[in-house]
Formats: structure tokens, sequence, C-alpha cells
């Protein structure tokens, strides 16, 4: 069953506390102890995340979803990620963590920025009860040919969680140990997961090959998979 | 990336990037203070070892690109005009293959027929080095070895802005012969 909800109204029945600025997101109920909050990338929700996402409700992982371009009204570029208000995903992980379930975040693309910085406006506690899956997480300032690049500020990520999986077929794929150095400099527990054979997006390409279909219907298979793994 | 995704306003997006976007003959170019290029070492689908220096004298148009990426393999038929049309001149095109197997590389050179040499760079040395973070990436270097221009994305390489740019690197050289 698929209920769309005003994101603030059910997070404080959810927490059974006050949050003052929740992003609108959409749930996904199950009645198992696991909670996924599902970030969608700067391009916004596809189908087969849809999908996924109502097939991980029925085995029993509740999502909440968000589009962060849909629920700030933001344009679907990446620049627009790192307008999304860091206090507000951080009051959204936190009734989350309310809800006493186990919690792990999926962020995918730049969507890793706002994650990242409202886990970093965690105490370190709250924090370390988190795992995050980031999909091809694009943490650039700035990624110019010729120079190194420089990483956006995301704040102290100490006792975090984090796994990044990373699409091989992929520009980003050569810069992965920096990324894995740059985010364990930050304090976090890294960890990495290539996929291969895949292109980053895999689940939404306008001309997809017979193996990224494939995945693409066992999308939330491989969530899960992660998500029983990252602890 | 080719991508399809829903929304509301993607449309609009578009409509609006369209609108404020320069105009495609522009090609996004970026034209860079004459700067010393970075080495070059990678071998060919042949095993032959290539570098830069071997190539100098000639403009140099080095593509970093790979098979699974679209808008590369969209632009390398026009590499392949651009070669044919500058047949006699002193232009190099090397197409670098980021960091693939060489079976996939010889998927898609099956496809199609490319009169430039193909490099591989299976451990990502050369495009680590160069610091390409973006697929496709192409640099242009004049006759002396240095990168004058450079592409983040693809282009229609036998046309408007792109030829022109490689036009006037040549013309550069050809002054230089004159001179002397």
């Amino acid at each position: 069953m698929r209920v769309r909800q005003i994101g603030i109204l059910l997070a404080a029945c959810v927490a059974g506390g006050v949050h003052a600025a929740l992003p609108d997101f959409q749930v996904d109920p199950a009645q198992g102890a696991r909670l996924l909050l599902w970030v969608s990338s700067e391009r916004g929700r596809a189908d087969a995340e849809k999908t996924a996402a109502q097939r991980l409700a029925q085995r029993g992982v509740t999502v909440w979803s968000l589009d962060a371009p849909g629920a700030y009204f933001l344009p679907q570029l990446p620049s627009s990620m790192d307008q999304v208000p860091a206090a507000d995903v951080a009051d959204w992980l936190d009734a989350a963590l309310d809800s006493g379930r186990q919690v792990t975040v999926y962020a995918v693309g730049r969507a890793a920025v706002p994650v990242l910085r409202a886990a970093a406006r965690l105490d370190a506690g709250r924090r370390s009860r988190i795992c995050v899956l980031l999909m091809y997480p694009n943490l650039y300032e700035s990624a110019e040919a010729l120079a190194d690049a420089d990483y956006l500020d995301t704040g102290r990520l100490d006792a975090l969680t984090i796994r990044l999986i990373q699409p091989r077929r992929s520009a980003a794929t050569p810069w992965l140990p920096g990324q894995v150095a740059h985010l364990s400099r930050l304090g976090a527990r890294v960890s990495l997961v290539i996929l291969e054979n895949l292109r980053e997006g895999f689940w939404a390409r306008e001309t997809p090959t017979a193996f990224e279909v494939e995945q693409t219907r066992q999308l939330d298979s491989l969530i899960l998979q992660e998500m029983e793994t990252c602890r | 990336m080719s991508l399809k995704w829903p929304g509301v306003g993607v449309w609009c997006i578009w409509a609006m990037a369209l609108w404020a976007a320069p105009p495609l003959s522009a090609a996004g170019l970026d034209s860079r203070p004459a700067a010393v290029a970075p080495g070059l070492q990678a071998r060919d689908m042949a095993g032959r070892t290539h570098t830069l220096e071997e190539y100098r004298g000639k403009v140099v148009l080095l593509n970093f690109w790979a098979s699974w990426c679209p808008p590369c393999r969209k632009e390398m038929p026009s590499m392949e005009r651009l070669r044919v049309k500058m047949a006699g001149r002193p232009l190099a095109i090397l197409a670098l293959d980021s960091v693939e197997p060489v079976e996939d590389v010889q998927g898609f050179l099956d496809t199609l027929q490319l009169g430039f040499p193909i490099l591989l760079d299976p451990e990502s040395a050369n495009t680590r080095r160069w610091k390409v973070y973006a697929l496709p990436t192409t640099f242009l270097l004049d006759t002396q070895g240095r990168i004058r221009f450079v592409l983040k994305g693809g282009a229609e390489w036998d046309e408007g802005e792109a030829l022109e740019a490689i036009e006037g690197l040549l013309g550069e050289a050809n002054g230089r012969d004159q001179a002397l």
C-alpha cells in the first residue's frame, strides 16, 4: 500500500514528537523493525525506484522516500541538492531514529550532500546508529580537468557508517580511493562496493543493457543486501 | 549521462536551460592559457605504445572516452569525419579509452570503422594523471604539445566552433612555419 502523507504530520506521529521543518516525503509502510530513508538524486524519483521502494515494504522494510527537488521546488540540478536545508534533513533523521527502528539512509548522486550535512548535525551517539548507503555520490565542490578536485564541506562525520556503492562503468571509478580517503578523514567508517557491468542510474537509462534491465528488477534486493551487511 | 527521469518540472527546466545556454556551435570549449601537457603513455589495440612526444609538430585531439558512455559513442563518428576531412594536414586524433576491459572496447569498435588510434588505459594511470573526472573529456594540444582547449562533454568535431578551434591551431602552426 502506498500512502501519500504530509511529512510533518506523519513524522510527528511516528516519532511521538514535534518537528519544526521536516521535508515532504512519501511512505511505504511495513511492519518490520527496519526503516530505510531513501533520498533520490537531483533528477527526482524514477519509476523503478518507486517500484523498488514498494517491494522493500513488501519485504518488511518501511521506506520513507524524499524527492528533494520536488519537496523544495528546486530545479533538477546537482547544485539544487546543495540548497536543501540540512536542518530539515537532520530533523528527518532524528524522527527516524526516534521511531526505534533500525535506520539506514540510501542517498543517490548529489543527494549525498544534504544527507551527510544532516548526519554531521547529529550528536555522535545518534550518528553511530545510522548506516548511510551512498549510491555513486557526487561530493565535489569542483572537478575540472587537469586540476585536483575539491570536496564540499559536509562537517565531521565521526562514528558514521558509510558504504559507497559505485557502478563500475563510471568516470568516478578511478577516483574512488580519493573519495574513501576524504570521508575517512572526516571520521566516517567507510566501505566500498563496486557494481560490475553497470552504469550510474542504470535503473533509468534510455538505452539500458539487458543486464541493466535485469538488475533494475532486482534493485530492491541490491539495497536490502547492502542494508543487511552495512553494520 | 543519458537518463530518463520523470518529473513535473523537467520540460520547463530543459526549456529554460536551452534558452539560457549558448548555441550548440559554441560546444563549450574551454580555452586555456598554453600549458605543458601531462605525460601520456598508452598502448593501442595492437599493443604499440604511444606518447605525446611522437606527435610533436602536429595539433593533437586527445579524447578520453568509454564504450559505455552514450555521448562518447555519439561523437566518435564526427571524429572520424574530421580525420578524413583533415587528411594530409598536421592533425593527430587519439582516443584513449578510460578503464575498460579490452573486450568491451573491441566490441564497440566492431560496430564502426575508425582510422585513428584507440589507446587503452586499463589501470587509469593516464586518466588520473590528466585529472579527467567526466567522460567524454577532450583536449586540444598545439603543435608544441601545449594544452590550448578543454571540452567536457561531447561535440561534433567536424563542424562549428570545435572545427574552428582546430583550424585556429593549425593556422598558428602554418603561420609559424611561414615566419621561419
